[in-house]
């Protein structure tokens, strides 16, 4: 499966991998205050683990510097 | 952790490299970066690095950390000023044809923002008396935005039911914006009680007793930006981040409405004895309030502190032990004003709140000088409105001099 992540296309030999897994797997940092999207949509939290990636999904770790949680 | 700790320590993390227990200033415009890519990154949001401190800095980020560990908010940005707060967060959430609904009784730049620089863009303001929150629900239309209003209103020293209030709003799914100047989250927690978005002149009590100019807004993560038209778009790409990132990514951006890195300095050691001066000043302030109601030369004092306030009910209700530091007197025409004010030999003559120094005004003549008599009155600004903002002096110096400048009247 390919996913392009920040913009940069790789490939994974993995079945059902979701949001969750991918912070881990590309050692997301300060995983506590990224903002993920999917193909240009915002996920919260709650839909890291029940988010199952697909093919050719475009998933982007964003920050906004500034204080909070 | 209580607050007054927390003030002092946050929590506990500490962001300088060198391990610095003050959190140094970071007085530099620009950041450098290792690679194209890096500075690519950054700027597209793909990493957590600053840029330009007109986007970001180290000690504004390091204030904002510290502001919404104590106000307990999703997250918070600094600005210039508190009136720089204000317009950022209209101009993220509002658009030609959109309206607030808001109270007369507000801070007379604040009515000048809605009535003058953003009704030429086709924003308007809509003012009814909150005393009654069904006068609100009659005022909303397709085209509301949110509900705009003050803790405790400058210089009118209101406090509404901020309950119904809230409740009205999620009831329309409007957002709520408080401006919590008077109070801070140190007496009133907008967290507790529901706001949506709080906004802060800290150069009032945050600055540490007047040193610098600086605003503050707070985003408590409640509302969804998906029921905003203005900012719809920005919700469904960043969920709850919509206004932080339509805020640092556009409008705070792109008006340029930034804190200096010197003044976030002052600003976090002035945060650390906000609690010392909000205590003192309020004490100060309610002690003075008592020992005036009955003066032969004032025909009335305001304090939401004094039990036949009629905003005594209010306050006990969602202040937090203290009443602030402001009173206002009423005395019988602006000439009586000047020469009570001109009299004062300890107290100042100055505009400005939360000083550690006592400050008096007349508001009818300065901060509301550019409306008619007719209109201050319909504002709540009396011609014979003094407003004292109480500092951290003894309290029988400051009692002392007023009483004698009464003398002359």
């Amino acid at each position: 499966m390919q996913l392009v992540i920040n913009g940069e296309t790789k490939d994974y030999n993995l079945q059902n991998l979701t949001v969750f897994e991918l912070l881990k797997i590309e050692n997301v940092k300060n995983p506590d205050v990224v903002t993920v999207q999917v193909n240009g949509k915002f996920f919260s939290k709650e839909q890291y683990t029940s988010t199952i990636l697909k093919d050719g999904d475009e998933i982007e770790f964003l920050y906004f510097i500034g204080g909070g949680k | 952790m209580k607050i007054s700790t927390k003030a002092i320590h946050g929590d506990r993390t500490n962001n300088d490299p060198y391990k610095s227990l003050k959190f140094p200033v970071y007085d530099s415009v620009a950041f450098e970066f290792d690679s194209s890519k890096e500075i690519e990154d950054a700027f597209l949001g793909r990493a957590l690095a600053h840029t330009y401190s007109r986007i970001s800095n180290p000690t504004l980020a390091e204030l904002e950390r510290r502001l919404a560990i104590l106000s307990d908010a999703y997250g918070v940005v600094v600005t210039s000023s508190g009136m720089a707060a204000i317009t950022n967060v209209i101009l993220s959430i509002a658009g030609s044809g959109a309206n607030i609904i808001t109270s007369p009784f507000l801070f007379g730049n604040t009515y000048s923002l809605f009535e003058k620089t953003l009704k030429r863009f086709g924003f308007s303001a809509k003012y009814v008396d909150f005393s009654n929150p069904e006068n609100i629900e009659n005022a909303i239309d397709e085209n509301t935005v949110a509900i705009f209003f003050e803790t405790i209103t400058n210089p009118q020293l209101a406090i509404f039911d901020i309950e119904k209030i809230v409740n009205m709003a999620k009831k329309h799914n409007l957002l709520t914006i408080l401006d919590n100047t008077l109070a801070t989250f140190y007496l009133f927690s907008s967290k507790k009680w529901g706001i949506d978005i709080e906004i802060i002149s800290t150069t009032k009590y945050i600055s540490g007793g007047a040193t610098s100019v600086g605003g503050a807004i707070f985003d408590f993560g409640t509302y969804d930006y998906g029921r905003n038209k203005f900012i719809a778009s920005d919700a469904e790409k960043y969920g709850k981040n919509a206004l932080l990132v339509r805020l640092k990514r556009e409008v705070y951006r792109n008006t340029g409405g930034c804190l200096s890195p010197h003044n976030a300095y002052l600003q976090l050691l002035g945060l650390e004895t906000l609690a010392l001066r909000i205590e003192k000043s309020s004490t100060n302030a309610m002690v003075l309030a008592k020992r005036l109601k009955n003066h032969k030369k004032i025909k009335k004092v305001n304090y939401p502190g004094l039990e036949d306030s009629p905003y005594y009910n209010n306050a006990k209700k969602y202040l937090d032990g203290y009443y602030g530091s402001i009173l206002t007197i009423e005395l019988s025409s602006k000439s009586e004003c000047f020469k009570f004010m001109d009299n004062l030999k300890l107290i100042r003559r100055a505009t400005n709140l939360h000083d550690n120094k006592t400050l008096v005004i007349h508001p009818a003549s300065t901060i509301f000088c550019e409306y008619s008599k007719e209109k201050r009155e319909e504002l709540g600004v009396g011609e014979g409105l003094v407003r004292i903002s109480v500092g951290i002096e003894d309290v029988e110096d400051i009692y002392e001099d007023v009483i004698q400048s009464l003398e002359v009247l």
